[in-house]
């Protein structure tokens, strides 16, 4: 068993799709995450084995990575593009309740800024985390933040801002939703926020890096 | 009002290269692996063949400095640009307003992409845009100090609601300014651009301004990925 969790977390952790992906070139012609992930489930393995022994590791490690600056946003997109091919296998699971995620993460880029790069690497790694991630987009209203997380009772909410001026939204999003769901744990990011900003406006944490975000949720997950 | 010019930049002038697309996903040694530098290249094929890139300025001379509000008025129209933006404009005679577009389509492919789940390829047509607008301006900028400078005139770095403190509102007086603009675009309630790849802004033109080569230092943004890279002032040589 932990043969195959290996060589799957090997497979997204280096952005081997499928085996016609050629790349990474010394595995070339070798089974991908999308054959991995299928046989792992042939075998009988569970699917929250799979998620918990095989992926989750294995984009700990390329956050982990991208926060030494070892890598850079493509190879972390091509290590999500081979997650995604092996998750395709479990959702089905997921979707049915037969396995349960950590939780759920809400997200969103706040009003008045269409930047969403940054909010969809955490999206990414968040849910490579374990994590159910609904992902509410850019240019984000304060009522659509409040309508998500009255829809989704013990979620946690995340952020993301890139301009300097909608910071300022940020800041009364986080006053809103503190105003109805106190102990709600909120995270921020961006490239112009800080922890200073973070805990001025009174969110719970600050990430300089998606990796940060994904490490503060293990203490909330199922 | 005086000069306006209208710029049609063909997607060959902007001088977009692997190894510049590359240094903007952060790798700056060109470490990256052939399949990437294979994506980057075959991005830029499909961008240049999408890509309308338009920009346009107008020379708004009788500019008035507020030093206590931090505010300049152009044509009865008073913007608040923050202290940074007054501190870098101020000694201008004239601002030129600028609009620059790398057209709707290469937003369009970028977000249809990512909605499809290739997030690296809507990656790369994300920086790839924002590369296009940028060196576009780069290009509306250099002909600007040109001009200026064939009149003894020198011109400042543009700067653009939304950075440097400068709130992203005032596009709505900024756009105001510039009737029928010719790059076409528009701007919504949270007077965010469309086309999304667009900048605007001001640039300060007059005999005691200058260009200055690094900006950052003045800016919040300490994770930005210009940061890293010193400007080059295209407009200033």
């Amino acid at each position: 068993m932990d043969d195959i969790l290996n060589r799957l977390a090997r497979c997204v952790e280096y952005g081997k799709t499928d085996k016609a992906a050629s790349y990474p070139p010394d595995m070339k012609g070798q089974d991908g995450a999308d054959e991995l992930a299928k046989q792992a489930l042939e075998q009988g393995i569970k699917p929250d084995e799979i998620l918990e022994k095989s992926l989750v590791l294995a984009m700990a490690a390329v956050g982990d990575r991208f926060t030494r600056k070892e890598i850079y946003v493509p190879q972390m997109l091509m290590a999500a593009r081979a997650m995604n091919a092996a998750m395709k296998h479990l959702k089905p699971y997921f979707q049915s309740g037969e396995t349960k995620r950590k939780g759920k993460f809400i997200v969103g880029t706040v009003a008045g800024d269409l930047h969403d790069i940054g909010k969809n690497l955490v999206a990414m790694m968040v849910e490579g985390g374990g994590w159910e991630v609904i992902d509410l987009g850019t240019d984000v209203s304060t009522e659509k933040f409040l309508k998500a997380i009255d829809e989704n009772p013990g979620a946690v909410v995340g952020l993301s801002a890139l301009l300097t001026t909608t910071m300022e939204n940020m800041k009364k999003t986080v006053a809103a939703i503190r105003e109805k769901h106190g102990a709600m744990q909120i995270l921020v990011g961006g490239a112009p926020v800080t922890m200073d900003y973070c805990k001025k406006i009174g969110a719970d944490f600050y990430s300089p890096d998606p990796q940060g975000a994904v490490n503060y949720l293990r203490q909330f997950g199922a | 009002m005086g000069t306006e010019r209208v710029f049609s930049i063909d997607f060959s002038q902007l001088d977009l290269t692997v190894r510049k697309i590359e240094n903007m996903t952060g790798d700056q040694d060109g470490a990256s692996s052939g399949i990437l530098t294979d994506l980057i290249a075959e991005a830029l094929d499909e961008a240049s063949l999408m890509c309308s890139v338009k920009a346009e300025y107008r020379i708004f001379n009788g500019v008035t400095f507020n030093p206590a509000g931090k505010t300049v008025s152009i044509d009865s129209t008073s913007f608040d640009i923050s202290k940074i933006v007054y501190s870098q404009i101020r000694k201008s005679t004239a601002i030129a307003i600028f609009l620059c577009t790398a057209g709707q389509e290469i937003g369009t492919a970028s977000g249809a992409a990512m909605k499809e789940g290739d997030l690296l390829k809507g990656y790369l047509f994300d920086i790839i845009g924002s590369e296009i607008v940028e060196a576009a301006a780069d290009l509306m900028q250099n002909s600007l100090h040109k001009e200026m400078n064939a009149s003894g005139l020198g011109i400042t770095n543009r700067y653009s609601p939304g950075y440097c403190g400068w709130n992203v509102a005032e596009q709505h007086k900024l756009f105001s300014l510039m009737p029928g603009n010719r790059c076409g675009i528009a701007l919504n309630e949270s007077a965010l651009m469309s086309p999304i790849k667009s900048v605007s802004g001001f640039i300060g033109i007059g005999g005691n301004v200058r260009f200055n080569p690094y900006t950052c230092s003045f800016c919040d943004m300490k994770e930005c990925i210009y940061r890293s890279r010193r400007i080059k002032p295209a407009a200033a040589k």
